[in-house]
């Protein structure tokens, strides 16, 4: 469907729905309460958020207050409807709404630079086009064993007072669903193999943490990726107190956030257990890739839907069709399989050779959330060439590795973001993005780190293409479906 | 004729009962499917021509780079992957060593359907046996690919998982942790190999890292640099004498 497709539909929903649906754009320190539980209408069906514990009011409560000087709080950028995300459609919806002055569209991070006239359409085009927020980094990082040059500056933030010279990167990426945290904080092995040694540490209390926060996994915790998102995002003078870590934390750890309902029905119908209510109520950090895993109480990844494998002739055709397709979508992602190649994280250094055969749960392998239950950190691609699709919006950098070449791209690597090497200093790190949650996709359009993907067909013909994979048509639709019933 | 080389091949291995073969070579990737992780891995000896399945090691080639292979060939007569079965098998990738990739198609070979290793580590929620007493100084053992400080997945963080499970139940005093490398050259396939002279320490220092992750005070611990400790038999190294000299010892003292 395209991005018009879908305003459509939604607005075709919301019109219907507009006597009792409540507002879907959350602004800041509106006081609502936030219910126990809540659905929002997309182009697929429902998202449905469940917040264990019961309601809870918002009014003070730092996630949705306005802490810094541009009116912005948490929720800005991770809007219940779009699954504590922020879908693009969201992004042009405000614009529109607010004649581009939403705290939104701040000038330190929601326009492609703050130097830029902030007046103009033009120089929020990546967050009006693609989703995408500017992220800032140091540069460079003690220990680094590589050099950035910039290439290509479009957004005129990586050169002048920005960009290297000045110590600083700018990269590009979309907002992170801050939902379902139990799952991308939990520790299945003592062992993170992509890296050969035991789990990180969280440097304020010397114990080891799941690694699977952030696209370049700056912030290993919690706690410290809201003192980030507070000095950045909010442009915070203050730290946030103590009291306010804790309502945060409090709020983050409670919401779980699923479609619940389908194109044609519940996805908690008929035996399948989709919807956020699982969510909630499941043991996370399982790994669902090998069914033999001992210990392993909850099946491979998406047997939620495995009940739908069975057959019911007694419903309507368009749901039959779609249950099975969905069915079938989580047999393909778990079955079908391809060579994996050039992939640092996976095919180096681990072991398991390059190529190495498997399928898409190899790395998308814990159960229920499709995020690796070891560290993350993996180079699909998406962000580095000759992998990345043409993005000419996007900087582009030039690294040059200074120690050990890089396995698979050499001495010279040329990339729109170098992912987790920003955070290591490490050109074996360039291009690699931590797997991020895969539940309530679609409310939350585009994606992949940069946005790469405008639809859920897109992340599809991206691994085609990719792994010269061979999926058929059927292949993929069932695919699609599967990523809209998560 | 595949089954004649690999008969062959056996036979000379039984002469000199299961000899070590060590070689480099640009590996071969057999693109079989019998499921998940099915692909072959193959390599000629150089030397002898005689084509190998160096599959079975638990770190797998790269196909854009040469690889150091030491292992014995089988017993076994299965020719899953149209190769003289190498078990055990240490594959080293030489990343200073460019190949040209090479893929060839299954052939009618089955390949491997994957099985999970014996080295393979439980969950952190299988609970890890505690130590019984009467505790002695007792030493642990990791071994590593040519010239790398890599910790193996499904072999080498296995052997740190016994230990660390060991260390932290029994009353350790300190941790001596020295490692060694093969910085006297050895000759395969024509080159004379050698690694650098500070990898004993870097596999040191990395062993180090590794356990103060896993809870152990830096203060407890000290590092020292073997050199070439030479060659050692230890079961932990399949018996190889060559990989035998890249390891790292562990030395656990424990208090009276
Ligand atoms: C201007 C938009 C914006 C605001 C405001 C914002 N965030 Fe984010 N958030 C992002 C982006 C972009 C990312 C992904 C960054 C990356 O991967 O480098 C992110 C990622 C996260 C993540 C990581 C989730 C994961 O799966 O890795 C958490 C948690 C989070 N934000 C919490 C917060 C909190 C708490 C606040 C308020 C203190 C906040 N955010 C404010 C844009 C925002
Ligand atoms: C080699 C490891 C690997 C394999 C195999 C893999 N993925 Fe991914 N996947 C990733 C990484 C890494 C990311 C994050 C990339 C980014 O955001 O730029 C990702 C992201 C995703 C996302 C999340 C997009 C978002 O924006 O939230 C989806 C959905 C996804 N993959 C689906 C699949 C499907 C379907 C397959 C099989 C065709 C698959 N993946 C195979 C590594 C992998």
């Amino acid at each position: 469907m395209t991005l018009r497709a879908v305003a459509l539909a939604l607005g075709a929903l919301l019109a219907i729905g507009a006597a009792k649906a409540p507002e879907r754009w959350w602004s800041p320190g509106e006081g609502r309460v936030f219910p126990a539980q809540l659905t929002y209408p997309n182009a697929d069906g429902e998202l449905g958020l469940v917040l264990t514990g019961g309601a809870m009011p918002t009014r003070g409560h730092p996630f949705f207050e306005p802490l810094g000087p541009d009116g912005r709080a948490c929720v800005t950028c991770h809007q219940p409807a779009d699954s504590m995300s922020l879908s693009v459609a969201s992004v042009q919806e405000r614009w529109i709404a607010t004649k581009g002055r939403d705290p939104l569209f701040a000038a330190y991070d929601g326009s492609n630079c703050p130097g830029l006239p902030q007046g103009e359409r033009a120089s929020h085009s990546l967050l009006l086009d693609h989703g995408l927020i500017r992220v800032e980094r140091a540069w460079p990082v003690a220990g680094t064993d590589m050099s950035v040059e910039v290439v290509r500056d479009p957004t005129r933030c990586n050169s002048g007072e920005y960009g290297p010279e000045k110590g600083k990167i700018s990269v590009y990426r979309r907002p992170r669903p801050v939902a379902n945290m139990k799952y991308l904080l939990a520790m299945g092995f003592a062992y993170d193999p992509k890296a050969g040694m035991p789990l990180p540490l969280d440097p304020e209390t010397g114990q080891p943490v799941s690694g699977n926060l952030m696209a370049d996994g700056r912030a290993l915790t919690l706690k410290i990726q809201m003192e980030d998102a507070a000095a950045t995002h909010l442009r915070m003078v203050r730290h946030l107190t103590p009291q306010q870590i804790a309502q945060i934390t409090d709020f983050e750890m409670r919401i779980y956030s699923a479609q619940v309902k389908g194109p044609h029905g519940m996805l908690n119908a008929g035996g399948a257990k989709g919807g956020p209510q699982t969510l909630a109520d499941s043991i996370p950090g399982q790994l669902g890739s090998i069914s033999n895993q001992p210990n392993s109480v909850s099946g491979p990844v998406w047997s939620e839907f495995a009940a739908w494998e069975k057959d019911d002739p007694a419903l309507p055709e368009a749901e039959r069709a779609f249950r099975k397709s969905v069915a079938r979508g989580a047999r393909v992602f778990r079955e079908k399989m391809f060579l994996i190649s050039d992939s640092a994280g996976i095919n180096s250094p681990v072991g398991f050779g390059n190529p190495v055969r498997n399928s898409c749960v190899f790395c998308h392998n814990m159960t229920q959330m499709g995020n690796d239950v070891a560290p993350g950190q993996v180079d699909l691609g998406t962000t580095t060439l000759p992998f990345a699709d043409p993005q000419p919006d996007l900087p582009l950098f030039r690294i040059t590795c200074r120690g050990k070449p890089h396995p698979h791209y050499g001495r010279t690597i040329l990339t729109h973001d170098p992912g987790y090497a920003l955070t290591t200093g490490k050109c074996a790190d360039v291009g690699k993005i931590t797997l991020q949650s895969n539940r309530g996709l679609a409310a939350r359009a585009p994606y992949f780190s940069n946005g790469m993907a405008k639809d859920l067909r897109g992340i599809i013909d991206y691994y085609d293409r990719r792994y010269s994979i061979g999926y058929t048509e059927q292949d993929k639709q069932d695919l699609v479906n599967l990523m809209r019933a998560l | 004729m595949k089954r004649v080389v690999a008969l062959m091949a056996l036979l000379a291995a039984s002469a000199g009962a299961a000899a070590e073969v060590n070689f480099i070579t640009c590996p071969v990737y057999r693109d079989t499917d019998n499921g998940r992780k099915s692909g072959c891995w193959l390599g000629e000896d150089p030397a002898s021509g005689i084509r190998y399945d160096i599959t079975q090691s638990a770190a797998k080639p790269d196909w854009n780079f040469a690889v150091l292979v030491e292992g014995r060939v089988a017993a076994s007569p299965d020719d899953p992957c149209g190769g003289a079965v190498l078990d055990p098998v240490r594959v080293s990738i030489l990343l200073d060593q460019p190949c040209t990739r090479h893929m060839i198609p299954a052939e009618g070979f089955k390949g491997r359907k994957y099985v999970l290793p014996k080295r393979n580590i439980d969950p952190l929620s299988v609970v890890r046996a505690k130590p019984q007493p009467p505790f002695a100084t007792r030493s642990f053992r990791l071994f590593f690919d040519w010239n790398s400080d890599f910790i193996a997945y499904q072999r080498e963080d296995h052997s740190l998982d016994m230990a660390i499970a060991w260390i932290r139940g029994a009353p350790v005093r300190s941790l001596t942790v020295t490692g060694y490398a093969a910085t006297t050259p050895f000759n395969v396939s024509g080159q004379a190999m050698a690694e650098e002279k500070g990898m004993g320490q870097i596999r040191a220092d990395h062993v180090a890292e590794a356990l103060y992750r896993l809870g152990i005070p830096k203060a407890k611990i000290v590092t020292r640099n073997g050199g070439d400790g030479g060659v050692i038999a230890d079961a932990l190294a399949d018996d190889l004498p060559q990989a035998s000299r890249r390891r790292v010892e562990i030395v656990a003292e424990v208090a009276e």
